[in-house]
């Protein structure tokens, strides 16, 4: 019991909240279900299925970071996989023309370009007034189509793209070896943590993050205290778009092949971890501890599934009951507790 | 003569074709407590809001302490000391609430790096000087209305301002809230804060206004002392007409003594809502169940429409024992709600007038083949709102754009149109002008003259006084006191049930209603 008491005052000592009920339900899954795994294969338990699950899931969660800002500002984003791979395909195309063979040169290019498009995102949403949703649909289909035409979607194998990707890609931050062969953990993680790092710093000891909720609370209330909205919003568009440049590096690195007609049509998933994680679409809600987690639920169906014998297509069918079966559990219990104090208004 | 802290000059302002303002003036001095009124849509909250900054005028000029403001920025005019606690009290739910107080300061002070410490400082300090102690941590969506209220004064006060706004302040509250709230203005007056005061609540304004500005239709019509000003005499400069509503007096009925009460209800109790509560409704009655917010008012309504079974006693209809367990139930027992919360429980606001008066009665805009009929739809509507007097005619206009009086004429008469034996009206004028005020008494009693039985809920003593012949006064979920229509009609009733709602702890009387 002390153990547990000593637990909860770390963690409110640590975040000045107590664990949200989302965040709590989420952990039991998340153990639960690698208890289970344990049990039933002894082989999940090794470092190499932790690395495996770091490698598949750095990228979504540098997407899901991003999106988890987005979704605070009361706002919503559909067109970052289609930024990752606008930004990181130029990139290549450039390294490959002007013979740039540096994958710093490639990161910082990508990013920029990442940023760029999502201050086009906040600008068209802030003036045309439309609603992001639609807005995001729209200039994902526009970066993605304006590459396809102007660009091109010819494939880079292994051997054709810029080597310093693959060298990145196939670099380790530590290696150990076991009679299976050698495994490393990947280079995307210090991006990872640099990130979550950054994002908690903005979100919690910022006025800018703390306008980030403000705006996603009401944004009318926000614009009657004088709070930008239109520089509220360039931060958290751009911030998207730049990690997610960040990623589309990172995603044709892991992978050692540039494909640019791949990773678009996968954000729904990655915005089913965020909500998992318990932020809201209604805006102002959202921790990233809760992202975190629901990241970390996904990199495990991901990874885990073969454990159990089941094929990789179960994942989407897990992920998916645990979103229904965890948000249902909880609006239900809302639902019951507003019955009692007789507030009969839909959330 | 100081200069005036506020002058305004001339202002106008128009949105598309409506001219909102015309040329409008207004001086506020230093240490003063003004009310600003005039019935909805007249143009006070279009006026805060250019002063305030966040709309930009036409014409005109706005000086603040002698300088002339010129651009639109909110935070030039909270700079300035301008602040403004808007109706909905512009909170941000999902911050706590140190950082909805601390928020002001922090943007006016350019603060980039958030210092959890810095802002509990602020906050506390703001809470000591309105006298109020809450758990600065906590989510404001988690608190009471009257509660946030204090967070947005505290955080208005957080900007040394001069010259606070407040829009409405006491449409969500009660009594003792309000009074509560009176006396930290009174306060905050004396240490030299001007006031200005946007209220429907005539009473509320004659007691605490020094002088009274009325405006009507986008015009100034005047500042009066509130001394040399009555209740007709004020009613009168905001609607340009006598505004007049006689006491309801019920008619006695041949059937009196033969037919069974239209609704009775004995010995009904909902554990943890109210206990043991008995009374009748016979045709003709208004009755009206008054109390503090929370003494179990809504509760009843609630239950007598099947939203909220009871737990015990019994509900009788015409003298026979009704089944209320859903409001389908209700509504084919002949009973119709017009709930507490007009936006979002009372209309559909998205749709417009005439689905919203169709919705209860779709069985009857329904051609032969049960498909929905449009033209009986729009026959119905207009007719609603023609018996209504909505004053916008149109039925096709979406309800979110009348006025709340004209929204909640839309939501009586979607009910009048199920033809109702007992209609329940949960405070029907609550942030509706004193017009359309007048206009749905007069509706109501005429409603109970015709026959219906009526039950008002309310906790404003001259609602009560004006509408019903007799009345319930609950208290935490007890009925403590009950008067007939002579007790009624005895001198110094009101100050008698004004005292007994703001104090029931006081009340010994128990008698049944």
């Amino acid at each position: 019991m002390k153990s547990k008491a000593t637990k909860i005052w770390l963690f409110q000592r640590v975040m000045h909240r107590r664990a949200k009920t989302t965040e709590k339900y989420l952990f039991a899954i998340v153990v639960a279900y690698a208890v289970v795994v344990a049990f039933m294969n002894p082989r999940f338990l090794r470092l190499e299925t932790l690395f495996d699950m770091i490698a598949g899931g750095s990228g979504t969660m540098l997407l899901a970071l991003g999106l988890s800002v987005v979704l605070i500002s009361g706002g919503i984003d559909v067109s970052f996989t289609a930024v990752a791979i606008v930004s990181a395909y130029i990139s290549v195309l450039t390294m490959d023309s002007l013979g740039i063979d540096n994958v710093a040169f490639a990161m910082l290019m990508s990013t920029s370009i990442g940023l760029c498009l999502g201050f086009v995102n906040a600008v068209l949403i802030q003036f045309l007034r439309l609603p992001a949703l639609i807005v995001t649909l729209g200039t994902a289909s526009v970066f993605h189509g304006a590459m396809a035409v102007l660009l091109g979607t010819t494939d880079f194998t292994k051997s054709e793209m810029p080597q310093s990707l693959v060298t990145f890609g196939s670099a380790s931050l530590i290696t150990f070896t076991t009679e299976n062969g050698r495994y490393g953990l990947t280079m995307a993680l210090p991006f990872v943590i640099g990130a979550l790092i950054l994002t908690w710093l903005i979100l919690h000891h910022t006025m800018l993050g703390r306008s980030i909720y403000a705006i996603g609370s009401s944004e009318e209330s926000a614009s009657r205290l004088g709070i930008g909205i239109l520089r509220t919003k360039l931060f958290v568009y751009g911030y998207m778009g730049a990690l997610a440049g960040v990623m589309g590096i990172l995603y044709f690195s892991e992978l050692k092949y540039v494909n640019p007609t791949s990773l678009v049509g996968t954000e729904l998933i990655i915005l089913a971890a965020v909500v998992i994680g318990g932020a809201k679409l209604t805006g102002g809600e959202g921790t990233l501890l809760g992202t975190l987690l629901g990241v970390s639920l996904f990199a495990l169906f991901q990874t885990t599934l073969v454990f159990l014998g089941l094929d990789s297509s179960w994942r989407n069918f897990f992920f998916g009951g645990v979103l229904l079966l965890s948000l249902g559990v909880m609006y239900a219990r809302q639902r019951v507790a507003d019955r009692k104090n007789l507030v009969f208004e839909a959330n | 003569m100081a200069e005036p802290l506020l002058s305004v000059e001339n202002v106008s302002i128009s949105f598309g074709e409506v001219r909102a303002l015309n040329g409008v003036d207004m001086t506020i001095n230093e240490g003063e407590i003004r009310c600003l009124v005039g019935e909805n849509g007249c143009g006070k909250s279009t006026l805060v809001k250019i002063i305030s900054g966040v709309y930009r005028r036409s014409a005109g000029t706005v000086r603040i302490g002698g300088a002339k403001v010129d651009d639109h920025d909110p935070r030039r005019a909270i700079a300035a000391g301008i602040q403004v606690i808007y109706q909905d009290l512009s909170l941000f739910n999902h911050l706590s609430v140190a950082e909805n107080i601390a928020i002001n300061r922090l943007l006016h002070n350019g603060t980039r790096i958030v210092k959890r410490r810095e802002v509990h400082d602020i906050a506390r300090e703001q809470l000591e000087r309105v006298g109020v102690s809450l758990d600065l941590d906590a989510k404001v969506s988690t608190l009471s209305i009257a509660n946030k209220q204090i967070v947005a004064i505290a955080r208005a006060l957080s900007m040394d301002a001069r010259l606070l706004f407040m829009d409405e302040p006491t449409t969500a509250i009660t009594t003792t809230e309000v009074d509560r709230l009176f006396s930290i203005v009174r306060e905050l007056n004396q240490r030299g804060l001007s006031i200005v005061f946007i209220s429907h609540k005539l009473d509320e304004v004659f007691d605490i206004a020094d002088t009274i500005t009325v405006m009507r239709d986008g015009y100034m019509v005047g500042d009066f002392p509130a001394d040399s000003l009555d209740s007709a005499k004020l009613a009168f400069h905001m609607t340009g007409r006598d505004v007049a509503h006689q006491p309801y007096r019920r008619v006695a009925r041949d059937d009196d003594s033969t037919a069974p009460p239209v609704l009775e209800v004995r010995d009904l109790t909902r554990d943890g809502h109210y206990r043991h509560v008995d009374f009748t409704i016979r045709r003709g009655d208004i009755l009206g169940l008054t109390g503090l917010l929370g003494a179990g008012r809504t509760e009843i309504a609630l239950t007598l429409f099947g939203l909220n079974p009871a737990t015990s006693g019994n509900i009788l209809i015409d003298g026979k024992p009704g089944r209320l367990t859903a409001p389908w139930n209700a509504m084919s027992a002949g009973i119709a709600l017009v709930p507490e919360d007009r936006a979002t429980e009372g209309l559909f606001n998205a749709q417009t007038v005439s689905k919203n008066v169709s919705s209860t009665r779709l069985d009857h805009v329904v051609n032969r083949w049960s498909f929905l009929s449009p033209s009986k739809e729009s026959e119905l509507a207009q007719r609603t709102v023609h018996a209504m007097g909505v004053n916008n005619k149109n039925t096709d206009t979406l309800a979110a754009t009348l006025s709340g009086g004209n929204q909640q004429k839309v939501v009586i008469g979607k009910w009048m149109a199920t033809e109702p034996r007992v209609l329940i009206l949960d405070s029907p004028t609550v942030g509706i002008d004193i017009g359309s005020k007048s206009e749905i008494y007069e509706q109501v009693q005429q409603l109970a003259d015709e026959g219906m039985a009526v039950l008002l809920i309310s906790d404003e003593p001259e609602e009560i006084i004006a509408t019903c012949n007799r009345v319930l006064v609950m208290h935490d979920g007890d009925v403590i006191a009950g008067f007939d229509d002579s007790q009624r009609q005895a001198p110094g009733f009101k100050e008698k049930l004004a005292e007994l709602i703001a104090d029931p702890a006081s009340a010994a009387v128990r008698s049944k209603g």
